[in-house]
């Protein structure tokens, strides 16, 4: 077998901060590694499921007789066989936490489907393909009932109820407000009111979910193969579903082939598949197909905004109000994107004087989950519009309207009218960097000729703020994580981390922190993540929290043990502790570096040469550590207000597009963005990050779309109908950094991986407007498609220069 | 209805001769991840969309969710798992590792094969002759912009091969 390990640079006192590559790299271009599919275990079951046909309907009755006869079929389970045994489906952040209404999410729907492709009877046969062709035998009969795709509808009187009788369709609200808008009234020269709209879209990872459980009845224990960014926190829910111990379960998360969001958990696959492995005491296998997997939604949101602004483009005032468009009630964590929108505002910019709501509105679509970005993007489009029209109102530069009204460096820690606590930026250095970079008259000065030769270039700037690390009271959604660091004698080093990594390679840089805190070379670091039985309790992937909390855990445990080894070497060199450095895979004597010992032989002395070496130590080299981000504050402040982020990043987007007015194609020429996540830890991490998040606002500007028929039916089952950007329709990024480290974590590092989303689908818009702007149209509802495009041209007033 | 039937499917695999009992039903990347068990080629869209189920049958890389097990019956096919020489990595393999041009690894089977297949027919291609390469591909995590990099610096370090 291949073995060649890749680069594995002399390891420096910088190693935070350096390009390391990813530490397992070789296994992953020799396709070693395993993912969930990959799983095959001896008696093994495949599960195919039967899901709802139509988007709201009553279940008059389910037959699997014919089901049952075909060939392979072990059973055909619905919503009766698992009561008493499993659900409902635990919700990862039930609304009623916030005064919202709480919902129990059916596993398999009993009387009411409330959406196309809610599951109703789950297939188990001794092939995938058996189960398939068996699923497509069961017969439902449905009543059907009236059903509402549209926000507005849903709202509207006389609506079909989705959720608790009487209760309306609004699954959760809330806001907040703060300074004196009716001051700001009087003072403003220009009330400019608008709305954005984004679309439904998906994370859409490469690798879909799939759960391979295997109930263990002599030892009554499940085993749960899982694609989930949150093994621990999916532990409890599975134990509280099945109404076992917690203890009684290991979820073992293996590699995943991406995430964004997708494999948060409260799913009912996930307590399906449990449950099924456990009433026919054999493994059962699902995996979910891309049609299933493009059900999951998000972001379908809307903004309207009233601002009230002086003649010199100062923002004075914002009242927002922030709608979604959820689909269907769902125990996974989608609602409190629109939370998180809200939370958002303003956005970074010191605007006193606010008032935002918002409404989580229930659909007869498919339900979301959490999707990178998660509601932040909408606040980005919203408030980045906000300055547009300010700019274009008193005919300032954008950029320049932005420096008038960002929270200045100097201002920082900031407290927000939502109660919001801006840890650090200097939103100004984002700008100068960018103009440093991109020579914004000059590109001003191309668009001019552009245009006279009838061109429609356009030009965008797009700031965004994106809170990270969150911490919600009353669920398993922590900033906190833990750690576990262990030298064996031998001198390797094991890390055990509570979180996961989806793909983005925090792995690399907790590996990373400890070589540093060690002194040891990387590879001899293995980093083991994803095991409830072998990790310690971690609240895993989201939240962009993973290097930051999990690295921070890691540190601290390290430290300890770095105390320890340097105890030890002391001995072994006859000097004292303080005197030690561990560098380079040796203890060595400061300031007299030929005295040294590797640290292999000095982790070996503390097992074998205890009782003369480490007589004065706890004679272990094994260490666990919790580490929690500061900032977050779950007390509520006087306006009722809790402060639920740690670390707000940052950046500054600039993107430059070209439309083409016979096709109405958009094409983005350039997209530069200046990032801002604190102190790097692993630039080229940081920069990997960037630019998924920066392509995936792109995919979301520009077509990436869930629509549905007006029968209630996903258009997008396939990556035919449902179009992912591609390498030939995005631009090489121009990606920079600025690091203004945040006082509150222990690198000084904020979350990254989510900053890239909101800013690119605003600077993208922005672009388009600016493009359009010789035919007085504008664009505020995405996706931007050359079907709106053309529409929008021939609407506008008169088109100059522009051949029709 | 009958009961499925089952064909010894042969192969040479990653060049070992293997045999395997292998569903008529399946399509090439099932008949490899279920009947030989290499699970290299991944299942992203079973609709020829995404790639990353690609492999290389009779020196020709294709979609192996695209393809009948049985028509590929008697081929000889080459998985990630084998794309490597002697032991080590293939020079695209490696400025994958040194370039990150992979996040979560699930599109790798994809890229890696078309990029390979791009820089045996042309060792200098563009950017654009590199993203038009790997157009059939899908990749979430990346934006293509490292996986263009690691293409191009594999294909640097071909030329410098080919030269010393």
């Amino acid at each position: 077998m291949i073995d060649q390990a890749v680069a594995d640079p002399a390891p420096r006192r910088e190693i935070v901060g350096s390009r390391i590559p990813k530490h397992d790299a070789a296994d992953y271009v020799t396709g070693r590694v395993t993912y969930v599919n990959d799983v095959v275990l001896p008696g093994m079951t495949h599960v195919a499921l039967v899901r709802s046909t139509l988007p709201h309907a009553r279940i008059v009755s389910v037959s699997a007789v014919d089901a049952e006869a075909r060939p392979g079929v072990l059973a055909v389970v619905t919503a009766a066989d698992l009561a008493g045994v499993a659900g409902p489906v635990p919700q990862t952040s039930d609304p009623a936490g916030v005064g919202g209404q709480h919902v129990d999410i059916p596993v398999l729907a009993a009387d009411r489907v409330v959406y196309v492709g809610q599951p109703i009877a789950a297939v188990v046969a001794e092939t995938a393909a058996d189960a398939r062709a068996a699923a497509a035998a069961v017969a439902v009969e449905y009543e059907p009932l009236p059903f509402v795709l549209d926000i507005d509808e849903a709202l509207a009187e006389g609506a079909p109820e989705l959720l608790n009788e009487g209760a309306g369709n609004v699954l959760v609200s809330g806001g907040f407000s703060g300074g004196d808008l009716a001051a700001a009234e009087r003072a403003a020269d220009h009330v400019v009111e608008g709305e954005v709209r984004l679309h439904r879209a998906g994370a859409a990872p490469m690798e879909t979910r799939g759960y391979v459980a295997n109930w263990d009845d002599r030892t009554r224990r499940l085993t749960v193969h899982a694609t989930v960014q949150n093994p621990h926190p999916f532990r409890h829910a599975m134990a509280t579903a099945l109404g076992i111990g917690e203890h009684q379960i290991r979820v073992i998360a293996p590699r995943m082939g991406g995430s964004f969001g997708h494999k948060t958990h409260g799913y009912p696959e996930e307590v399906l598949i449990c449950a099924l492995a456990k009433l026919l005491k054999r493994p059962v296998k699902w995996i979910e197909d891309r049609a299933e997997a493009l059900l999951i939604g998000g972001r379908e949101m809307r903004g309207r905004f009233r601002v009230l602004f002086t003649a010199d483009a100062r923002v004075l005032g914002l009242t927002a109000q922030i709608d979604s468009n959820l689909g269907a009630p769902a125990g996974a964590p989608g609602w409190p994107m629109t939370l998180m929108a809200a939370l958002t505002l303003p956005h970074g910019y010191d605007i006193p004087n606010c008032a935002v709501t918002w409404r989580a509105v229930v659909t007869n679509k498919a339900p979301w989950n959490g999707t990178r970005g998660y509601g932040k993007e909408v606040a980005t489009l919203l408030a980045e519009r906000v300055m547009d029209l300010v700019a274009e109102t008193t005919d300032v530069d954008p950029a320049e309207v932005r420096r008038r009204n960002w929270v200045r460096p100097e201002d920082f820690p900031f407290p927000t009218p939502s109660g919001t606590n801006l840890d650090s930026g200097n939103y100004h250095g984002l700008l100068d960097i960018l103009e440093a970079h991109a020579g914004l008259p000059a590109l001003r000065a191309e668009q001019r000729q552009a245009r006279e030769r009838g061109a429609l270039l356009g030009i965008g700037i797009a700031f965004e703020v994106v809170p990270e690390l969150v911490d919600l009271p009353g669920t398993l959604l922590s900033a906190q994580d833990t750690a576990t660091v262990k030298v064996d004698p031998s001198g390797h080093v094991t890390v055990l981390t509570g979180v996961t990594s989806p793909g983005g390679g925090n792995d690399t840089a907790i590996a990373q922190i400890v070589a540093q805190e060690l002194g040891v070379p990387i590879s001899m670091i293995s980093v083991v993540q994803g095991d409830t039985d072998l990790c310690p309790y971690g609240f895993g992937n989201v939240s962009s929290r993973s290097t930051v909390s999990g690295g921070g855990a890691a540190a601290l445990a390290a430290r300890d043990i770095a105390a320890k080894l340097r105890t030890i070497a002391a001995g072994m060199l006859h000097t004292e502790a303080d005197r030690i450095d561990l560098e380079g895979g040796f203890a060595r004597v400061s300031g007299d570096p030929d005295t040294c010992v590797p640290i292999t032989e000095v982790a070996g002395a503390v097992y074998t040469l205890g009782f003369i070496l480490a007589a004065g130590i706890e004679p272990s080299l094994e260490a666990t550590r919790s580490y929690r981000p500061g900032n977050i504050r779950h007390t509520p402040d006087a306006n009722g207000n809790i402060q639920p982020y740690s670390t707000y990043s940052n950046g500054l987007h600039l993107s430059v597009v070209e439309i083409d007015p016979e096709t109405g194609v958009v094409t983005v020429l350039r997209h530069v963005m200046v990032h801002d996540c604190g102190t790097v830890i692993n630039p080229t991490l940081v920069e990997g990050q960037v630019h998924g998040a920066v392509a995936m606002g792109l995919g979301c500007a520009l077509g990436e779309e869930a629509a549905y028929t007006a029968d209630g039916s996903p258009v997008g089952t396939g990556f035919k109908t449902y179009l992912l950007p591609r390498s030939t329709d995005i631009p090489e990024f121009e990606i920079l950094h600025q690091e203004t480290p945040t006082p509150f974590t222990l690198h000084g590092g904020k979350g990254a991986g989510e900053t890239g989303v909101g800013g690119a689908i605003a600077a993208v818009a922005a672009a388009v407007n600016d493009a359009l702007r010789p035919t007085n149209t504008s664009l505020t509802t995405m996706p931007i498609t050359p079907e709106t495009v053309l529409r929008a041209i021939s609407a506008g007033a008169e088109i100059q220069g522009v051949r029709k | 209805m009958t009961t499925p039937q089952t064909f010894t499917m042969s192969v040479v695999l990653n060049g070992e001769r293997r045999c395997a009992p292998v569903d008529r039903r399946m399509v090439l990347v099932e008949a490899l991840r279920e009947g030989f068990g290499v699970t290299g080629p991944k299942v992203g869209c079973m609709t020829g969309d995404c790639g990353a189920c690609t492999v290389k049958v009779d020196g020709k890389v294709v979609k192996s969710c695209m393809e009948l097990a049985q028509a590929a019956d008697g081929s000889e096919i080459t998985t990630i798992e084998g794309m490597g020489e002697d032991g080590r990595l293939s020079l695209v393999q490696q400025a994958f590792c040194d370039h990150y041009g992979f996040q979560c690894g699930y599109c790798l089977s994809g890229m890696l094969f078309a990029a390979e297949d791009l820089l045996d027919g042309d060792d200098d291609p563009t950017d654009d002759e590199i993203r038009y390469a790997i157009q059939g591909n899908l990749c979430r995590c990346t934006g293509y912009q490292n996986i263009v990099r690691a293409i191009r610096g594999a294909a640097e370090a071909r030329r410098a091969e080919t030269a010393s």
